[in-house]
């Protein structure tokens, strides 16, 4: 826990008002960005935003004091967000439009070939960031919901199974069809780059 | 000559990624991206896309770091809502 994080939570645990203020003003924007990124709905985010602060205040006095607050809220943040999204995720979609295809004989049907800048370069960008949200955005929402969980919000894969209520094999497979349909979608772009 | 198939490497990509393949068939693996420059490309821009989802959502926090007053506001209203424990 950081120096800081431990005074913030000590004055929490003792019902200190400013406290609660400073931790609400201090996450608050942080944590709306990772639950619109799951939940991809403006009220929905909020709400759980809301909750995740109702939550943990709560859950204060269960804090532990080797972790850091802003890792515990957005675990409760996603927790919070998921709770909304459970019903979506377990709908099943078609993702097969968007894998590669192959020939009888095993070669890829279209040859691929490699993008004309680095991630680091076309990150640069504002509008090239826009453009990979925009794509994550349209792959079928079981398999945003994956790649979100485990490639950008970093969750081991035992949680996301659990949360999701899926097995870790089926898991794998989903976010593994969810990049590549990602790449698929990215790569007419990609390829000439400089966006 | 190689003994795996684009189709082979493709559907183990993500195994290959994260090192979870035995040293035999990421040997194998290996051997045919040599010769492969259709899976090579495939490769390479697999882990770019993983890269790209990252860092463009990493930039998306970083430009959203306020949260709309309304919503402190809100947040604020709960809790002074709740009776103290």
């Amino acid at each position: 826990m950081l120096a800081d994080d431990g005074y913030l939570v000590e004055r929490l645990r003792t019902g200190d008002d400013t406290a609660f203020e400073e931790l609400v003003n201090h996450h608050a924007g942080p944590l709306l960005a990772v639950t619109r990124r799951i939940l991809r709905n403006e009220e929905e985010a909020r709400d759980a935003v809301q909750e995740t602060f109702v939550a943990a205040f709560r859950g204060i006095s269960a804090f532990q004091s080797e972790s850091r607050v802003s890792t515990w809220l957005h675990r409760i943040a996603v927790n919070c967000a998921l709770m909304k999204l459970r019903i979506r995720v377990r709908r099943e979609a078609d993702v097969d439009a968007l894998l590669p295809h192959f020939r009888p004989d095993g070669h890829q049907d279209h040859s691929s070939v490699s993008w004309s800048e680095s991630a680091e370069e076309i990150l640069q960008r504002e509008q090239s960031c826009a453009l990979v949200r925009q794509c994550i955005d349209q792959l079928p929402e079981p398999y945003r919901v994956v790649l979100v969980l485990r490639d950008i919000e970093q969750l081991p894969a035992d949680v996301v199974a659990e949360k999701l209520q899926i097995t870790r094999d089926n898991l794998k497979v989903k976010l593994h069809r969810a990049r590549q349909a990602l790449r698929t979608l990215l790569d007419p772009h990609m390829r000439g780059a400089a966006l | 000559m190689s003994s795996v198939s684009c189709i082979e490497l493709i559907a183990f990509l993500d195994a290959y990624v994260d090192d979870e393949l035995d040293s035999e068939t990421r040997g194998d693996f290996d051997r045919h991206l040599l010769v492969c420059p259709s899976c090579r490309a495939y490769l390479a821009t697999y882990k770019e896309t993983i890269d790209l989802a990252r860092g463009a959502a990493e930039r998306e926090e970083d430009l959203a770091h306020d949260a709309p007053p309304e919503l402190i506001e809100a947040v604020l209203t709960s809790k002074s809502r709740r009776p103290k424990s």
